[in-house]
């Protein structure tokens, strides 16, 4: 892969957190030209999967944009933190399911973005069984 | 990734999402159309309806006339004929003699100003007399426009409800567009945040700030009991079920009883339309099913008396222990009489231009059960018991599209009558100490 990507790195990679711990990390961006970024977002949030339309609910949001005169420099790797909240814990049922995920999304000059994302899991919640019969 | 233009973005189970771009494209045309066709509406009605009224009533100048013939004017409408008066008069301006047929503005417009009763414009025409002067208003710019009567008819500003609705509808969603086209879907969404922490109506206390995605508990736990510290509430009575059954199978059979009369007198009078009767007699099957189903109700709500379901604390933790207690009056034998506790998920999607529903139940946990025993007389029959929730449960969940709900269900078996269901809703957080339960 020698294309545009984003890269996302936490803290402590792989573990469980709960509500109110802290997550950090940092992104960094690849093969992308510093002229060619118009502005950056990196977002801490869930969204839905399986059957049901998507739904989706930052809890930390960030942009930074060049036009607005934000320093962003795709040669440095970036840091985020946030103190994780109580709800919506990560779930993975038969028909719906939470994920928690890092969404790092880099728009470019020509309408292109490129985006990297990290799922993470929040609580300890079991998947779903089968429905009884 | 680099996302340039598709036509279609990546699939999504059975379903292909389309492209993100073309949708915009399309959504922003759709509603300028809108926008374009209710202002286009607005200024044709405004110089149809207000400006011919407008000039009639403040810009046309008083003259005499005499009245030389009258007669109803006819046309044919989509409902029968229609009817408007016509009075010829006959004045000078300026030494020009001018013969015309009018009565009021809309005289003038050859599709205007009819209406359904033939009595009512009778009656405007017998107010004038042949051979007699009266007042009449002509158009300084054009003397042949002349009116008999000057009126505003202000229920003609209904139509403007039309165009009026075209042009918030296509506004509103062009305005949506443009604060919110290209923008992604993570910084809408802390837009919605910010613009609900603002909204003034909001309810404080009710705990949503410090659970997010959890329904709200003000409902269901402002109810206190007698028994135990929270009474629930059910989810649908029975007499709003019963009500809601008997509205439907009445309105049903009273549509299929006007098809049968209609269907009964063709064959009496020996003209039998059989598509109508057969057509009748499905409706009419339909109907008695929806009569013996709203019996069912009956039965089941006058015979079954109200379900009263206590419980310790609110709302639940995983791997809490609570105590229940539940009561339930009637006069019937019950066979069985149990409570469960459930967690089902609720997904809602749209498939084509249709949103669908489905419901998938993860936890079915019995709580209680008792077999054969008298629940009505002389007392209600009343019972304690444990709840034990399961470790590491999921709490309650709500978003737009999904759910992840618990409740209690108490079910109960009649001999010879139908079974009943009655389902309340109870809230689920996460554990206090983070670990969803032990």
């Amino acid at each position: 892969m020698t294309g545009p990507r984003i890269v996302i790195r936490l803290d402590e990679n792989g573990r469980i957190y709960q509500p109110g711990d802290k997550l950090a990390g940092e992104y960094r961006m690849m093969a992308i030209d510093r002229d060619d970024i118009k502005a950056l977002e990196v977002s801490v949030l869930w969204f839905t999967e399986g059957k049901g339309d998507e739904d989706l609910a930052v809890h930390d949001f960030r942009r930074l944009s060049a036009e607005d005169g934000d320093w962003i420099d795709p040669r440095r790797p970036g840091r985020f933190s946030t103190t994780l909240p109580n709800s919506p814990l990560s779930y993975d049922g038969r028909i719906v399911k939470v994920r928690w995920c890092v969404r790092v999304r880099a728009f470019l000059k020509r309408g292109r973005e490129v985006v990297g994302q990290r799922l993470f899991r929040l609580g300890d919640v079991p998947a779903a069984k089968a429905p009884p019969t | 990734m680099t996302r340039t233009f598709r036509y279609f973005e990546k699939k999504r189970g059975h379903r292909r999402t389309g492209s993100k771009t073309l949708a915009i494209v399309g959504e922003t045309v759709f509603f300028t159309f809108f926008l374009v066709g209710g202002v286009a509406g607005l200024f044709a009605l405004y110089f149809m309806l207000v400006v011919p009224q407008w000039q009639a009533n403040t810009e046309f100048v008083a003259h005499r006339c005499l009245v030389v013939d009258k007669r109803i004017g006819e046309k044919e409408g989509d409902d029968g004929m229609l009817y408007r008066p016509e009075i010829q008069i006959e004045y000078s301006i300026q030494g020009e003699r001018f013969v015309v047929w009018t009565y009021d503005i809309w005289t003038f417009d050859p599709t205007g100003g009819y209406s359904a009763g033939r009595e009512e414009n009778q009656r405007i025409l017998d107010r004038f007399e042949v051979g007699r002067e009266y007042v009449c208003w002509y158009d300084p710019q054009d003397p042949s426009r002349v009116v008999l009567v000057r009126a505003y008819r202000w229920w003609l500003g209904l139509l403007f409800i039309l165009p009026v609705s075209f042009i918030l509808i296509g506004a509103g969603r062009l305005v949506y567009l443009l604060l919110f086209a290209g923008k992604s879907a993570e910084r809408r969404s802390a837009f919605a945040q910010k613009a609900a922490r603002l909204a003034p109506f909001e309810e404080k206390g009710s705990g949503a700030a410090d659970f997010p995605a959890i329904p709200a508990s003000v409902n269901l736990t402002d109810s206190p009991g007698t028994a135990l510290a929270f009474r629930l509430p059910a989810a649908a009575t029975p007499s709003v079920k019963l009500g809601a059954t008997i509205a439907a199978a009445v309105i049903w059979n009273g549509i299929v009883a006007w098809l049968l009369v209609v269907s009964v007198r063709g064959h009496m009078q020996g003209q039998p339309d059989w598509p109508l009767t057969v057509f009748s007699l499905v409706f009419a099957a339909a109907g008695l099913v929806l009569v013996a189903w709203a019996a069912r109700h009956a039965m089941v709500a006058t015979g079954v008396g109200p379900t009263l379901l206590e419980i310790s604390d609110q709302p639940l933790r995983p791997g809490g222990q609570y105590r229940l207690f539940v009561s339930q009056t009637g006069r019937l034998r019950l066979r069985c009489f149990e409570v469960l506790l459930v967690c089902e998920e609720e997904a809602t999607y749209r498939h084509g231009t249709d949103t669908r529903k489905e419901l998938c139940r993860v936890l079915e946990q019995p709580i209680f059960r008792c077999d054969a025993f008298d629940s009505g007389r002389p007392a209600p029959f009343e019972a304690s018991c444990e709840v034990q929730m399961p470790d590491r449960a999921m709490h309650s969940f709500q978003s737009a599209h999904n759910e992840v709900n618990w409740r209690f269900i108490v079910r109960g078996k009649i001999s010879g009558w139908p079974d009943y269901e009655r389902s309340f809703p109870v809230l689920v957080y996460p554990s206090e100490n983070g670990k969803e339960g032990k």
